[in-house]
Order: C-alpha cells, then structure tokens, then sequence
C-alpha cells in the first residue's frame, strides 16, 4: 500500500515532465484556453450588461458562478478527463491488459500517471475572477461561510471526476464510451449558468442522473442566499455530500465493470 | 471534383454506422438547443420585446443559430489538419493526385451533411414544436437564407482549413482548435445576436467574416435587413470566402514547401 502511495506521484511527476518539453507549446495551448472560457465569460458579460441580471443574478454573481464552475471543473476533470477519454482506445487496442497485470490499482495507474497538468490554464483564470468576484459580491464573511466555499468546492470537482469517470468506465463493458462525452459536455454548458432558467426537466436531470447542477449552480445558489428549485431547502447539505455520494457511487461502478471487463474481442 | 464528392458520400455513410453515437449526439443537441431557447426566455422574464426585437424572434433565432454551427464540427478539420500533420500522413497526401485540405473539407461537409439531416433539422423541430418558431419574413428572405446557409458552410469551413494550416508552422494544432472556439463564441453571433452587442463591437462584428456564419442568415430569415441590404451583404460574404479559399490556396502552397514530418 505504502509502496504504491510512493509510486503515484512519480508516475504524475514523469507526466509532467513529457509535458513540460514543449514548454513553448505547452503555454501557448494555456493561453487559447484562457482566452476561449474569456470569451465565453465576455458573452455573460454582455447580456447582464444589457439586461441587468439574468434569472435574479447580478453580474457579479454570475462571475461568481463561473469562477467555481471552472475552478471545480478544473480539479476534478484534471483527475479523471483526459485519463478516462483514453480508456476507450486502450480497451480497443489491448493496452488495457498490460495495466490490469502491473501491481498497482489499474484506475490509479491511469489517473496519476496522466495527472494532467493542461487544466492550469482553467486553474489560473479561476482563481483570478474568484477572486475579484468575491471582493465585490456581497459576501455574508464568516468562518462558517469560508468552510462550507471550501467543502462546496471540493464536492463539485468530486462530482465533476466521478462523472467523468463513471462515463469512461463503461467503455470496459460496452468498449465505446467517447460519444457519452459529447452529452456530458451539452449538460457542462448548460451547469455554468444559474439552475433556475431551466424547464422542470433538465433541472431534475440536473441533479440526479447527470449530477452537473452540483458542479457550481446549487452551492453558489446556497452561498449567496438564493432559493435553490425542486431542493429547496436541503441544497446546502445537498451539495456538500453529493461529491461524497457520486465518488462512492463512480467506485462501485468501476470495480463492477472491471470485473465485467473481457476486452475487445479479436 | 468527384472524387472529393466520393469522400464526402463516403463519410456521410460512415456516420451511420454508428447508432448508438447518434443517439448520444442527439440527446446532446436536443439538451443544448432547449437549454439556449430557455436563457432567452430567462432573459425576458416575462417583457414581450426588447430593443425592438420580440422573445418569438429571439428564440428562432436560438434555433437557427445552431443549423449551421451544430452540423459542422470546425475542430475536426483543424485537427484532422494537425494530425496528419502529427502522424506524418501529410507526406503521403502530397503524393496523391488529389489536394490534401480539398479532403478535409469534403469528408467534413460530408459529415456536416449527415449531422443536418440527423441531428439538426429533428432537434429543431422538436424545440419549435414546444416554443415556437416563425416562418421566414418573406419568400426572399426564405430563399436568401438558404444561400447564406451554404455560404455560412463555405466560411466556416474555409477558417478552419485556415485555421489548421497555421499548425504547420505551430507544430500544434491545439490551440488553434481552442482560438477558433473563442471566435465562434463572441464574433458569430452564435450566442448574442450583434444587436444586443455595446455599439462598437456590434459594427466591428457585423462586418468580420466571422459573422456570415450565423449572424447574417438568421438575421435574414427574421428580416432584419431589407432586399438591398440583404444583396448587398451577401455579396460581401462571398467577397469573404474568395479572400479565404485564396488564403488557404495560398497556405497550403507555402505549407506544403516546408514540411518537416517529425520523429520518422
């Protein structure tokens, strides 16, 4: 046990250096990054400007909520993302079954040794409108408040891993998996903006089958006092355990499609 | 020309092996259409127009807004350019008696084609069927917006080759996948209509090419520009394109004299 634990982060550090020798490219890749969520940001932008607020939220909150959207995304996908987007090639080609025979978890292998150092970019523009968005949001500051921004944060990019990797899992047992990552994404666009636009269905879909409105949408809601649809008032507690409750959940899933796992065929 | 019209008929195809995919495409798309007709109807909060448009224009234009940019998929072009970039591939193109980027382009259009028929027309149908969609604002308008429709097609695919050309000289064509998403996000008009756009930005906009993707047809269908106008900037549109195939011409000339393929 010990042993692995020592292994994983050279595994993450032996990625991070591959990475790193285009260092040129490494970081004009971070900066279109950067850019396009900016762009994306500057659509918001315009239409609070234009319109005031969307849906009850001034334009300050929606930075908020865009912030830690990212930042959440950033932390959870960075474990799991561009790992599990490659579970499906492996399992075609077979490379799969060198991993299940190395003396180290297959999905920890997987995840640290392409711990992907990409999500910088997400990570840094995250951390800047976090920033200014909290200093001028009206924050109602508290130890309390702080703790639960932390807990909130750590269960969206919870939410956001098992997710993603609940999808990839399934390329072991149906051997395709990517096309579900396009119907991820169309939910992923719509998790940035506040839940309540949202037809009774989609809001629901959003938060039971595909957890995204855990991802920023409800623990933002919560921590700007702002009413939360069909949760009510149990959003708060809500969204702390449901990075706990899809983890376990995305575990179970995994260790049951490994099992189920007989490789491609051929 | 037709062997790049066998290319395209031999992607079209190739998307209908695939079903499974094209269910998971099409809850996907039928999610994200709903989800934007819904921002909109946020938007208004109950106001029946703003700034002279009506919540029934804005949500056909929502879902006209998606016709062309949810058929297409620009980034398999940027890097179906990079990776054959990538793979080495690319020296083989220059040995065949056909153009490498003509390839590209047709076996993309050919899967636009596919995702059209398949995921487009349905999804918006559906979404129509719920919120309602107007008509076109007259039999030219109609007619006219079917031709900026294939010119919105030409543009866009003409950027991306150019778009991807660039990777020649990166040696990645990552970013410029990203760059271009960026650009679709603001300049297109995909989003926000340049009517709802601060002034400036709204004249600049209009006028870079980028807006003949979606901007200028569903502009169009709604009658937001009057016959003139509508001749008038669909002329520019073409302008746009020729200047654009001409770039790529161009690009994959000097692209084609310097190619290192790496690792071999």
């Amino acid at each position: 046990m010990l042993r692995t634990l020592r292994i994983l982060p050279r595994l993450a550090l032996m990625y991070l250096r591959s990475q790193m020798e285009y260092r040129g490219a490494f970081w004009i890749d971070r900066i279109a990054q950067i850019i396009t969520y900016a762009s994306s940001f500057a659509v918001i932008w315009i239409l609070a400007d234009r319109f005031g607020t969307i849906a009850g939220w001034n334009w300050s909150e929606l930075a908020l909520l865009f912030s830690f959207h990212l930042l959440g995304y950033s932390l959870g996908a960075c474990m799991s993302f561009t790992q599990m987007r490659q579970l499906e090639e492996a399992v075609r080609l077979g490379t799969l079954d060198t991993l299940l025979t190395k003396p180290v978890s297959p999905w920890a292998y997987m995840v640290f040794s392409g711990l992907n150092p990409g999500y910088t970019g997400h990570a840094l523009l995250g951390i800047g409108m976090m920033g200014w968005a909290l200093s001028i949001v009206a924050v109602p500051w508290s130890i309390g408040w702080v703790a639960y921004f932390a807990g909130a944060l750590i269960s969206a990019a919870m939410v956001t891993g098992a997710t993603l990797t609940m999808i990839g899992a399934t390329a072991l047992i149906w051997t395709r998996s990517n096309h579900l990552y396009s119907l991820f994404f169309g939910f992923w666009e719509l998790s940035r903006y506040p839940i309540n636009i949202f037809p009774t269905a989609i809001q629901a879909t959003m938060l039971s089958l595909v957890p995204l409105g855990f991802m920023a949408a409800v623990p933002v809601a919560v921590l700007l006092g702002k009413p939360v649809p069909i949760l009510g008032d149990w959003a708060g507690p809500a969204a702390l355990l449901a990075g706990p409750f899809f983890v376990a959940l995305a575990m179970r899933q995994w260790r049951y499609a490994l099992n189920r796992y007989q490789g491609a065929g051929g | 020309m037709s062997v790049y019209f066998a290319f395209a008929r031999s992607a079209f195809l190739t998307q209908l092996a695939y079903r499974n995919e094209v269910w998971a495409n099409m809850i996907g798309k039928l999610v994200q259409v709903f989800a934007r007709v819904a921002i909109w109807v946020a938007i208004y909060g109950g106001s029946a127009s703003i700034a002279g448009v009506s919540l029934e224009q804005m949500v056909t234009y929502a879902l006209l807004g998606g016709a062309v940019t949810g058929a297409i998929r620009y980034e398999s072009i940027v890097s179906g350019i990079g990776q054959a970039l990538r793979t080495g591939d690319v020296a083989v193109w220059l040995l065949k008696p056909a153009s490498f980027p003509l390839y590209v382009l047709a076996t993309e259009l050919g899967r636009a084609a596919f995702r059209f028929v398949i995921l487009v027309v349905p999804t918006v149908a559906v979404v129509a069927a719920v919120y309602g969609m107007l008509p076109p604002a007259s039999p030219f308008h109609g007619v006219m917006f079917v031709a900026f429709g294939l010119l919105a097609y030409t543009i866009i695919a003409l950027l991306s080759a150019l778009f991807g050309l660039v990777a020649f000289w990166l040696l990645t064509s990552f970013s410029l996948e990203w760059m271009m998403q960026a650009i679709l996000n603001l300049l297109s008009g995909q989003l926000i209509p340049f009517w709802f756009f601060p002034a400036p930005l709204a004249v600049i906009a209009a006028h870079l090419p980028f807006a003949w993707i979606v901007y200028y047809p569903s502009a169009v269908w709604l009658g937001r520009l009057d016959v003139t106008a509508t001749l008038a900037y669909f002329g520019l549109g073409l302008g746009w394109a020729a200047l654009l195939a001409g770039g790529v011409a161009l690009l994959w000339r000097k692209a084609s004299t310097r190619i290192v393929v790496q690792g071999g």
